[in-house]
């Protein structure tokens, strides 16, 4: 039987929501898929468009940008800016034609272990049918 | 060796030649450029210039000069890639872009021969076609000692003569593509002959621009270094890199390392184009860049082309093409300010 | 179509009463139909001037030279730098004003009206051409351009010339001058954004295809970076230095400049290149179009500003360039911001 494609997901998470979630997740022993490099930044307001593009040329298969909720940001506004700033990434991604599902942005607080192992979950379930990224990817 | 060819048997002869790979003009959506050929149809040798020329087949934009890995054992590990091309044949080749090679070779010849460069340069014979009518309105070959009907550095130079081409072999890789088909190619009338040589005459009257002065351009320029000239020419450049990319004798290039993984290390040394209008061509590591301004790096595009190159290898390094001409965003135009390089201080 | 004498008698005054350093304008060129910048130092040279629909270049691009020039000299003459700027080109000064690259007091603006009309696509003119030569070049009362070459007079209706953008112009006359000459017409393209929506309508393959295609011819010129009046940032992702080293840097921060892509013309690090400059140019960007003037390959990169144009607009109601005052799109957002799109 051939081997099932476990796509390669690159999480940006926030250190003091998302990046905690997670670690929730860890210490609580929920179980989801082993997918995710997670790459810990201060706030979802830092991530350049220039990260999410790096991720994809370097063969990720799917890209996650997970801050705080509004109104929680620990810098008060960045994730108000983050969600601004990736709208525009995220279609202008999709007009290109990249794959839609491939690009998501979450909020996930410290306290939601379980929502971030569902998101998880769904973003790995996504991924397996579309098969590996070779769009963005640079040849190798 | 004159021959005739009619052109209908074009295809023909381009399908005995199956041992090559085959490069000619093709249009996409008014952009021509030369592209390797599937089937002989696909040649339209209908056209006026390219937007690249044939530069970009020798002297490819990107080149993998070497792979490296580390292995367990050895350290790190390097392959060479050297191009080992099929033979190759670019039809099409307007005299001015074959007479560019000529000049590149010199570059990437003499004491130390690139194998990257000459490995696809001796593959590859050069089929022209001279310019009966100007390819750009901006041609100014008769300039800088060349012709539309110039013979450097093609091996097969083909002639429109309306319902077949005058061909003259020029070498003996040309030889081997018109004896791959001899029966195709017939002797050429008196009549044929005359044709010619009114084309030949006709065209180069239809070449409307050119330098005046062009002889005095080289001992005027090496007194012009701190010329203001060079001050109000730049003044409307942007800093893009159309007139030398698009050059075909523009040769400068930049070497980087593309990793692939960094754990176990693997990746390529890459040569690709550089380019002497670039801010960050000459900055040093150090923060000081010696050319710090558009002016110094338009005087250094003249410079070299009409000074330096002439010092070192006794022709212009300009074939007259005139493709930075016509495509400059903001009209500086070569001819008027070399134009203005001998007049000046007169 | 604005009177190239009015034109000229304002550069005049302004360069006779020493008020700015030189005025940019246009001139003819040696090299094809299209003209060249000019910069004008002396009253008396204003008669090189022109301006007909084929000044198509925005001006405001020299601006950058201009305020890099001023920073190396050691007593920088403090006057203005005269500009003719079409409707569009003044939007770019509006950003460039918003986002502080510029003082008010550093321009002295002498806005054109469009009226009712544009500029000419290059490529869609010589077609019609066929080499030949303009002498000139004028609307006429009815949406028309006539052309004069050496065969003659040819009438040609303006919508088969105009340059893209101008069919698409949401701002025909200057938002922002110090004089304008010609008259305040406002035009309401029935779509401004038709061509993005040619693109949006195909599907998620066939999009990819067209982009992929386009974006493969690209030889990293960087010619649409260069021409453009909001690339002007210091230090570049494409460059391969960091411009902002000195002699103090130390070798190692050298050493750790990130390499955001790679030098070679590939598509995926095309992809790199042309999808950040379009993303840094959200909210920025004026339309004028030069970017894809310039392309020698004729990549269509207008279709990818224009598409963060309506991005903008539809998301978040933000329009570029009109408004000096207003924070800039990424620099701001509303409580009621779309996010439905997050999980």
């Amino acid at each position: 039987m051939a081997e099932e494609f476990e796509p390669k997901i690159v999480a940006f998470l926030c250190k003091w929501c998302s990046s905690a979630g997670s670690d929730l997740a860890g210490v609580s022993r929920m179980e989801y898929p082993p997918n995710v490099v997670p790459i810990t930044v201060m706030c979802s307001g830092s991530v350049s468009p220039l990260y999410i593009l790096s991720a994809f040329n370097k063969g990720a298969d799917g890209v996650l940008v997970s801050g705080c909720h509004p109104g929680d940001c620990h810098y008060i506004k960045g994730n108000y800016y983050a969600r601004r700033r990736i709208a525009l990434v995220k279609r202008l991604l999709d007009y290109f034609g990249l794959e839609p599902q491939r690009f998501q942005m979450s909020w996930v607080s410290a306290a939601e272990g379980v929502k971030y192992t569902q998101i998880i979950k769904d973003f790995v379930q996504e991924l397996k049918p579309l098969g590996p990224q070779k769009k963005l990817r640079r040849a190798q | 060796m004159e021959k005739v060819l009619a052109k209908k048997s074009f295809p023909q002869w381009v399908k005995t030649l199956s041992s090559y790979k085959i490069f000619a003009p093709i249009e996409k959506e008014d952009l021509w450029s030369y592209e390797l050929i599937e089937k002989p149809e696909q040649i339209n040798l209908d056209y006026l210039n390219t937007v690249l020329s044939p530069k970009k087949i020798i002297f490819p934009q990107r080149e993998v000069y070497l792979e490296f890995f580390a292995s367990n054992e050895e350290g790190i590990e390097v392959k060479e890639l050297l191009p080992d091309e099929k033979p190759s044949v670019i039809f099409g080749v307007r005299p001015c872009d074959a007479k560019a090679l000529t000049l590149t070779d010199k570059v990437f010849g003499g004491d130390f021969e690139d194998l990257y460069y000459w490995n696809r340069r001796k593959q590859t014979a050069l089929v022209g076609l001279s310019c009966s009518t100007p390819p750009s309105p901006n041609c100014f070959c008769l300039t800088v000692d060349g012709s539309p009907f110039s013979k450097d550095g093609l091996d097969v130079l083909m002639t429109d003569l309306g319902d077949k081409y005058f061909v003259e072999t020029l070498t003996k890789k040309g030889e081997q593509l018109v004896n791959s088909a001899k029966t195709l190619f017939k002797a050429p009338t008196e009549k044929d002959k005359k044709n010619l040589a009114k084309i030949q005459q006709d065209a180069k009257k239809k070449i409307t621009r050119q330098v005046e002065n062009i002889k005095k351009v080289p001992p005027q320029l090496k007194e012009m270094f701190d010329s203001p000239l060079w001050d109000e020419e730049s003044m409307s450049c942007i800093q893009c890199g159309i007139c030398t990319y698009l050059c075909p004798t523009c040769h400068c290039f930049d070497i980087n390392d593309e990793i692939d993984s960094s754990s176990p290390l693997k990746g390529k040394r890459i040569r690709t184009w550089d380019n002497c209008q670039f801010p960050d061509f000459t900055m040093h590591s150090s923060g000081h860049n010696p050319r710090p301004d558009k002016a110094s790096r338009l005087r250094q595009r003249i410079m070299h082309k009409f000074q330096y190159f002439v010092e070192l290898y006794k022709n212009y390094q300009c074939t007259g093409c005139g493709r930075c001409i016509s495509q400059c965003p903001v009209g500086i135009d070569i001819i008027e300010v070399l134009d203005k390089v001998s007049d000046y201080g007169a | 179509m604005v009177n190239l004498e009015d034109l000229k008698k304002e550069a005049k005054a302004v360069l006779k009463d020493e008020k700015v350093k030189y005025v940019i304008g246009y001139e003819k060129s040696s090299n094809g139909l299209m003209p060249a910048p000019a910069f004008i130092k002396k009253p008396e040279d204003v008669e090189k001037l022109i301006w007909d629909p084929t000044c198509i270049h925005n001006l405001t691009r020299f601006l950058t030279d201009e305020k890099q020039k001023k920073a190396r000299e050691k007593q920088p003459d403090e006057r203005p730098v005269g500009i003719i700027v079409k409707g569009c080109d003044s939007r770019a000064l509006v950003v460039l004003l918003q986002e502080k690259f510029i003082n008010r007091e550093d321009v002295y603006i002498i806005g054109v009206s469009c009226e009712s009309a544009g500029v000419v696509d290059e490529k869609k003119l010589s077609k019609k051409l066929k080499d030949k030569k303009i002498e000139n070049i004028e609307f006429d009362e009815k949406d028309n351009i006539i052309v004069t070459t050496k065969d003659g007079k040819t009438k040609i209706p303006a919508s088969e010339i105009l340059a893209e953008r101008c069919l698409e112009c949401r701002a025909n006359f200057p938002v922002i001058y110090d004089v304008l000459l010609g008259e305040k017409t406002k035009r309401q393209p029935e779509n401004p954004f038709q061509s993005v929506e040619k693109i949006e309508s195909l599907s998620e393959q066939e999009r990819w295809d067209f982009w992929k295609e386009q974006l493969s011819k690209c030889i990293r010129c960087y010619a649409c970076r260069s021409v453009c009046p909001m690339c002007y940032c210091d230090e570049c992702v494409v460059d391969t230095i960091n411009f902002a080293v000195t002699a103090d840097t130390t070798a190692e921060e050298k050493a750790q400049k990130i390499k955001w892509l790679e030098k070679s013309p590939v598509l995926s690090e095309n992809f790199v290149y042309h999808f950040i400059r379009a993303i840094h140019l959200a909210g920025r960007c004026i339309d004028c179009g030069e970017c894809e003037r310039v392309c020698p390959l004729d990549i269509p990169i207008r279709f990818l500003n224009k598409k963060l144009e309506k991005d903008a607009k539809e998301l978040f109601d933000y329009d570029s360039g009109f408004d000096p005052d207003q924070p800039s799109l990424i620099s701001s957002f509303r409580d009621e911001d779309p996010e439905d799109f997050i999980r």
